[in-house]
């Protein structure tokens, strides 16, 4: 009920500043099925309201959600976004909580990891609700069509992953002995634990260019495993520092667009069967994407092959030394732009296993969109096999206002 | 004898300066192209797409276009529907024959950036029966064109003027532009599709002038094959303001209205 009383008077403020505040957002409604055994896997009601309140040259923005879960019958609120952005002549200066979106690959994070993601669904939401806002102060200078942009996170926040019980709680492994599983050690609020980022971005007739490096926290904590004296295993989560150097482009060729993004990250802690270094190593691991895109018989295309590397690779790591995944993206409108069919392919070359993501949906006039959905998964293992079991049949109804 | 032939001399002359002075298509199109409409412009577009059965639907867009002489660079921010609200789009084309616009689009929803492929030039902007390609300024270089003849429309005296493109797979087979004499605006406008049938019609309903300059400011383009419309409006139309340089840059995009 503070809930419902908390977002009532944050409209009633909305009000109060009608003549200069934009209130925009949707109400939907989410319902999701599994194919396996026909159980309802989603049903959400979920109000979001974006206000938009600028003077001058300032302007607030908040983003409050309300989210009724009919499975856990819980109702949540929370604040996707919730900042200040002060203009400039030559810079700007945005402050709180805020999502930080870098690179140019679609539907992979290869330098988009400045804000920690949701994946308590996977990666089935839509991006802009997977990606966690943060704390942080950006600077933005622009000279031209470039951008120099600073980041300071002053306080951490780790990627949320999904509960044990949930479907999407990824395999962990067969253990020879019982496990025992820690909370993952905190990382402490203080100055010295902050993340620091800094982009270079261009944008102009040639090709579109990013430059940055980041001193980070790894927002997915290592698993630590130590042996007890009694045989059993005893996992302890841990952060740890991660910097990274990355680059991305883009560059229109013959009516057609070529990306590639990489991102190199400095001794990211990896996971190995080796309990005497507690199932640790640190590896210079290289992540990195080439895409193309073009439109064919009006039909948007785009193709990217991604790669994982890890160097100085030693047998003993749990992950691959490459690991290569393709993605594919069909996209169509149809009736004026008011149906869409959109197909989303990821397929993971290690371990032949697959992700099909397929919409339709159609946009009545008023705001209103209703889209239907099925994901599905193929394979044993991998990223996308060991969730298999967790086909899923979908429809969103939405009204925007 | 000798003021017969004087007499034909003169003739042949008056012959000669009069063939001379005619005006040829490609020169006409090349005035289309070239007529002044100010060096930037700020408008508030709406669109009003009409099906056969008489539905409406409407897009509202802010826009901002500037020519810099050897491009014109042009961002629009998206304000109706409210589920492409605050998307923007930022077109640069440029005035070197066969040289690729530039295109990027930012959605919102991905507070991202995307350069998108200026190659589906045919496909229709939001719905509409515009194409990507209609709104933008064709090179006249591009076509082959032809005066098929000089005819009264709504009350001006017009040159009619067939453009049938140099490259094979251009979405129409050819064109015929009705141009008002002396003021080089085009009046009408009639798009055959690849069969060589009558495509669309685009009709000019109203021109206003601002500052000095004839300004389209209501146009109407007619599929006839699916007796679909689209209105195109122009409001608050704003010339020769001074648009800063930094109106069509990455942090506008970003930003928005």
């Amino acid at each position: 009920m503070r809930k419902i009383i908390l977002l009532i008077l944050i409209m009633s403020l909305g009000a109060a500043l009608n003549s200069t505040l934009n209130q925009r957002g949707f109400v939907r409604s989410y319902l999701g099925i599994l194919s396996d055994d026909e159980s309802f896997s989603i049903a959400q009601n979920t109000f979001d309201l974006r206000l938009d309140y600028r003077k001058n040259d300032l302007n607030l923005y908040v983003n409050p959600v309300l989210k009724y879960d009919n499975l856990s019958e819980e109702l949540t609120l929370s604040l996707r976004q919730s900042y200040i952005d002060i203009y400039f002549a030559d810079f700007d200066l945005r402050i709180g909580k805020q999502q930080i979106v870098w690179g140019k690959a679609d539907g992979v994070f290869i330098t988009d990891v400045i804000s920690p993601r949701d994946l308590s669904e996977f990666i089935m939401p839509d991006f802009e609700e997977i990606r966690i806002g943060i704390n942080a102060l950006k600077f933005d200078y622009y000279l031209g069509n470039s951008t120099l942009e600073a980041i300071w996170i002053p306080t951490f926040q780790s990627t949320i992953q999904p509960d044990a019980g949930s479907i999407w709680f990824p395999e962990t492994g067969e253990f020879q002995q019982p496990v025992q599983i820690s909370e993952p050690e905190k990382v402490a609020g203080k100055f010295s634990n902050s993340d620091v980022a800094v982009k270079f971005s261009h944008l102009g007739s040639l090709l579109d260019l990013e430059l940055m490096t980041a001193y980070l926290w790894d927002d997915t904590p290592a698993q630590h495993k130590f042996l007890q004296v009694d045989s059993s295993l005893l996992i302890i989560p841990k952060y740890h520092r991660l910097p990274m150097a990355g680059a991305s482009f883009s560059k229109a060729i013959s009516g057609a667009v070529a990306r590639m993004e990489a991102a190199y990250y400095f001794e990211k802690r990896l996971h190995t069967a080796d309990l005497i270094t507690h199932g640790i190593c640190r590896k210079d691991y290289l992540h990195y994407l080439i895409g193309y895109d073009h439109n064919w018989f009006n039909v948007d295309v785009s193709f990217q092959f991604v790669q994982e590397f890890i160097r100085n690779y030693e047998d003993i790591i749990t992950k691959d030394e490459f690991t290569n995944t393709l993605t594919m993206m069909l996209n169509k409108t149809f009736l004026r732009e008011t149906m869409t069919l959109n197909i989303f392919s990821y397929y993971g070359l290690n371990d032949d296993d697959a992700l099909l993501r397929l919409k339709l949906s159609y946009d009545f006039s008023g705001g209103l969109n209703i889209l239907a959905g099925y994901n599905l998964f193929t394979g044993d293992t991998g990223n996308f096999g060991q969730f298999n079991d967790n086909d899923m049949a979908y429809l969103k109804v939405r009204l925007d206002f | 004898m000798k003021r017969i032939t004087i007499i034909l001399l003169l003739m042949l002359n008056v012959i000669i300066a009069l063939t001379a002075m005619e005006i040829n298509g490609r020169e006409i199109m090349q005035k289309v192209y070239e007529r002044p409409t100010g060096n930037d412009q700020t408008a508030e577009l709406t669109m009003i797409l009409i099906n056969s059965r008489g539905n409406e639907r409407e897009r509202l867009i802010q826009q901002y276009q500037k020519d810099y002489g050897d491009v014109e660079k042009k961002i629009m921010f998206f304000i109706a529907p409210a589920d492409v609200h605050n998307t923007a789009f930022m077109n640069w084309s440029y005035t070197e024959a066969g040289k690729d616009d530039d295109q990027w689009i930012y959605l919102p929803a991905l507070k991202r950036i995307k350069r998108i492929s200026s190659d589906s030039k045919s496909d229709y902007f939001m719905g509409s029966d515009f194409t990507y390609d209609d709104l933008g300024d064709r090179h006249p270089v591009q076509d082959e064109h032809t005066v098929l003849r000089e005819e009264e429309f709504e009350g001006e005296m017009c040159y009619v003027v067939e453009s049938i493109p140099k490259e094979n797979d251009y979405i129409y087979s050819k064109t015929i532009s009705w141009v008002v004499q002396d003021s080089w605006l085009g009046k009408k406008k009639e798009f055959y599709d690849e069969d060589g049938d009558l495509l669309k019609i685009l009709t000019v309903k109203q021109v206003e002038k601002i500052k000095d300059f004839d300004i389209i400011t209501n146009s109407e383009m007619h599929n006839v094959q699916s007796d679909h419309k689209t209105i195109m409006m122009l409001k608050d139309v704003k010339l020769d303001s001074g648009i800063d340089d930094s109106n069509f840059t990455e942090r506008m995009m970003k930003r928005g209205l």
